[in-house]
């Protein structure tokens, strides 16, 4: 069992510096911790796609011009923006799940989980400030681009579609990706309603084991690991989408 | 055209100005249109206020001591020494990437509930753990922006101020800093609405903070549209806190880019 000896080897070698990693040699404390990692990769795999759809339609709401559309978005956004996630998650959570149950009579039927509402919560959030991006990037394409779309005879939509966003991604790719970093790092409020993400299951191994720096070391290093590949991957989405002499 | 651009122009100024109000009247006519739910609101209101207060005290302290640490980390970050500069990159990347809520978790648990100095016990309340784990983001962020500042100050400036015969840090102080303060007031302000919001986080190591307050109140009163009315009021003031300052940002960022 080759696996075996080298957490063996792990925690002996990290334990002579003071280090308390015991709790990896044991089958279900690993397991939890494990299951943690597992399950923060997992929320940012799955918020990446949807904050950045809605961020898209929020942003088309933004610069529709219609002021049914405009408004309603602008309010969402503003509130989103301005009070803090873990607040509206709370909120999410205690009331608008109390009135799910309550439509769908009782809580054993309610087949929203605490999983379910951070991706919403934290997905909508981040959607609103990437929103704010694109609509600066869509404001930022010239008008006589888009004149002379509408002269090719483009639709709105396909105005919308096939020049102004295109164009406002690029522009807004870096503030995109600053977003999607502060999107890892908010996947950590799931822990106030008990999704059980990396940091409520090392609270779990910490209560028991009292190794909360060790914990703490690994987990600050791990977020900073995402953040890192996060931002390169940013960093080569724009290499691979610049427009050669558009200067973006 | 002109006019398509103009109106929605003024339905947004409206919006803007009318969302200072929008949410505290909500609260306001909910709490009449129901007596009994005004005055169980009204019993709660300085338990509420109480718990606020602990918010803005968190975030201005570790806004202070974030600042001055950020400030002088910034400075340091462009040492002509690798033994100075590598230390504090590394702090600026490992704690800007950091949840605020792993480093609120970070320093509640590993720092002792109290200090011994010269045999006297001091106690080390949560609060004051919750205003340190926010103040390294705080200061990793501000650090990152006096850097920044710093570099966006053209070379001639250095230049310039050697041949008037400043030191390094006489010009540091008297030409380059001046010129940083303005510019970096903006990203600032953003970090200082982001550690405002993030003081709610310190509910859920249990400091009486309003998002606490909140959820005491509503789980002994027991009432669903008391619940709803309870975390209104806690959205509400955080907005009524964080709005003006984004909004003031904005202007800002505004007129630099006009300028």
């Amino acid at each position: 069992m080759p696996d075996f000896n080298v957490t063996d080897l792990f925690v002996s070698l990290t334990s002579r510096i003071g280090l308390n990693y015991e709790f990896l040699s044991t089958g279900y404390e690993a397991q939890i911790w494990r299951d943690g990692f597992a399950t923060t990769l997992f929320l940012i795999v799955l918020l990446i796609p949807v904050s950045l759809v809605f961020g898209l339609v929020f942003a088309a709401c933004l610069t529709s011009g219609r002021l049914w559309l405009s408004v309603p978005v602008r309010a969402f956004v503003e509130v989103t923006r301005n009070t803090p996630t873990l607040v509206q998650l709370m909120f999410s959570f205690l009331v608008l799940n109390t009135f799910v149950s309550s439509l769908v009579g009782g809580v054993q039927n309610n087949p929203l989980s605490p999983f379910f509402w951070v991706v919403a919560v934290v997905g909508l959030h981040i959607a609103a400030l990437h929103a704010e991006a694109i609509r600066a990037g869509i404001e930022a394409v010239p008008a006589s681009t888009v004149e002379a779309a509408r002269g090719i005879g483009f639709s709105p939509l396909q105005i919308l579609r096939y020049v102004e966003v295109p164009l406002a991604f690029r522009a807004s790719l870096p503030a995109i990706v600053n977003n999607l970093i502060n999107l890892v790092k908010l996947t950590t409020v799931g822990n106030a309603i008990a999704v059980s993400e990396i940091t409520y299951a090392s609270i779990m191994v910490w209560t028991q084991r009292d190794n909360v720096v060790s914990l703490m070391i690994v987990i600050l290093l791990f977020f900073s690991l995402i953040n890192f590949v996060v931002a390169r991957l940013g960093l080569w989405v724009e290499r691979r989408l610049a427009v050669p002499g558009y200067g973006l | 055209m002109r006019t398509q651009i103009q109106q929605p122009r003024t339905g947004s100024r409206i919006l803007r100005n009318g969302a200072f109000v929008a949410l505290p009247l909500v609260v306001l006519l909910s709490a009449v249109a129901d007596p009994t739910l005004g005055r169980e609101l009204l019993q709660w209101v300085p338990y509420l206020a109480s718990g606020f207060m602990m918010n803005v005290v968190i975030a201005l302290s570790a806004m202070t001591l974030g600042t001055v640490i950020g400030a002088l980390f910034g400075m340091l970050s462009l040492a002509p020494f690798r033994l100075v500069r590598y230390p504090v990159a590394a702090y600026v990347q490992l704690f800007r990437n950091a949840p605020h809520l792993v480093l609120i978790f970070a320093t509640t648990y590993i720092f002792p509930f109290e200090i011994v100095i010269y045999g006297t016990y001091l106690p080390f309340p949560d609060w004051v753990k919750a205003v340190i784990g926010l103040a390294i983001p705080a200061s990793a962020y501000v650090a990152e922006i006096t850097r920044g500042a710093i570099l966006s100050i053209p070379t001639t400036q250095w230049e310039a101020a050697k041949g008037l015969g400043f030191s390094h840090g006489q010009a540091l102080r008297w030409i380059i800093l001046p010129q940083c303060l303005r510019r970096s007031l903006p990203p600032w302000m953003n970090v200082l609405a982001s550690i405002t919001m993030g003081t709610a986080l310190a509910s859920l190591v249990g400091v009486h903070e309003l998002l606490h307050a909140a959820t005491d109140a509503s789980t002994a009163v027991r009432r669903l549209d008391f619940t709803i009315i309870a975390y209104l009021v806690v959205m509400a003031a955080f907005f009524t806190l964080c709005y003006p300052i984004s909004r003031l940002t904005r202007r800002m960022e505004g007129r630099f880019h006009a300028a």
